[in-house]
């Protein structure tokens, strides 16, 4: 996978935590992966299609997507209802729409689907191997970043 | 005040912007989960404006965007989408919304497209 897929999705991934977080957000180790396993109980998947296609995974544990909830509805969130899903997958949407308004500006115009929810740990997803993650350190817990992304190859002309 | 219908597949995102609109002197006429819904939706309650979400399910927020300004030329939508891309607003501003906001946003930034889009012709 191209490295340079993966910046825009931390770029957007911090602004838009602190924007609808608030706090500091610390970018942590990348590391490459050969196959995507969910490594949190909650992933958030979002496709991404175009000229650049895949997929792009945030995992997160059930503690911090609570707190997260609950800082995007401004309320004390003690359980993981369907608000507070509603709440972080809406988080992965924004942070995808805003990484490929970012791709666009480098030439790649993309789509992206609406967010699916995972729950659970260890959970195949199927996608292009390798993939990139980066976690990024926030003040409601970690939030793993997986992107699976690849360039789709110009049609050749005659 | 306004009669506004909102359009987006997540809860959260209508509650919130329930929220803003209603304590900014609106009120919300209607919820739509999808396009198809939110065209459906505009035809029978004929609201003053809607805000519109672009990335749903069964029909996107552009398809819905064409289909209420082909019933209703007139039709004042906001489009109010996490895809912030040039082309996607040029498409928008093209087929007739009236304003694009890209989230996440302000309250105050939502309430003035709202007001602008309301004090259009």
């Amino acid at each position: 996978m191209n490295v340079a897929f993966i910046n825009p999705f931390i770029t957007a991934g911090v602004e838009v935590i602190k924007q609808i977080v608030g706090g500091e957000v610390e970018q942590g180790q990348l590391s490459i992966r050969t196959a995507i396993f969910t490594t949190q109980q909650v992933s958030i998947v979002v496709g991404v299609s175009g000229p650049v296609q895949g997929q792009v995974i945030y995992g997160l544990s059930q503690v911090t997507a609570t707190k997260i909830a609950s800082a995007m509805m401004g309320i004390q969130q003690v359980e993981f209802d369907e608000m507070a899903i509603s709440a972080v997958s809406e988080l992965g949407n924004m942070i995808s729409g805003n990484a490929v308004m970012l791709l666009s500006e480098s030439g790649f115009v993309c789509d992206i689907t609406p967010p699916t929810m995972v729950r659970g740990m260890n959970v195949e997803i199927a996608t292009q191997a390798p993939s990139l993650l980066v976690p990024l350190y926030t003040k409601c817990g970690k939030v793993d970043i997986t992107v699976a992304l690849s360039a789709v190859p110009s049609p050749v002309t005659a | 005040m306004a009669k506004i219908l909102i359009a987006d597949d997540a809860m959260f995102m209508r509650a919130s912007i329930k929220k803003i609109l209603t304590e900014g002197g609106h009120e919300v006429v209607g919820e739509a989960e999808d396009g198809q819904d939110a065209v459906e939706k505009y035809a029978v309650l004929a609201p003053d404006l809607v805000m519109l979400d672009i990335t749903m399910p069964r029909m996107d927020g552009l398809a819905a965007l064409a289909a209420i300004v082909n019933a209703n030329a007139s039709a004042k939508v906001i489009m109010c989408s996490a895809l912030g891309q040039e082309q996607k607003v040029k498409e928008a501003i093209g087929t007739g919304a009236r304003d694009y906001v890209v989230k996440p946003f302000t309250p105050q930034k939502l309430l003035d497209a709202v007001n602008r889009a309301l004090a259009m012709p």
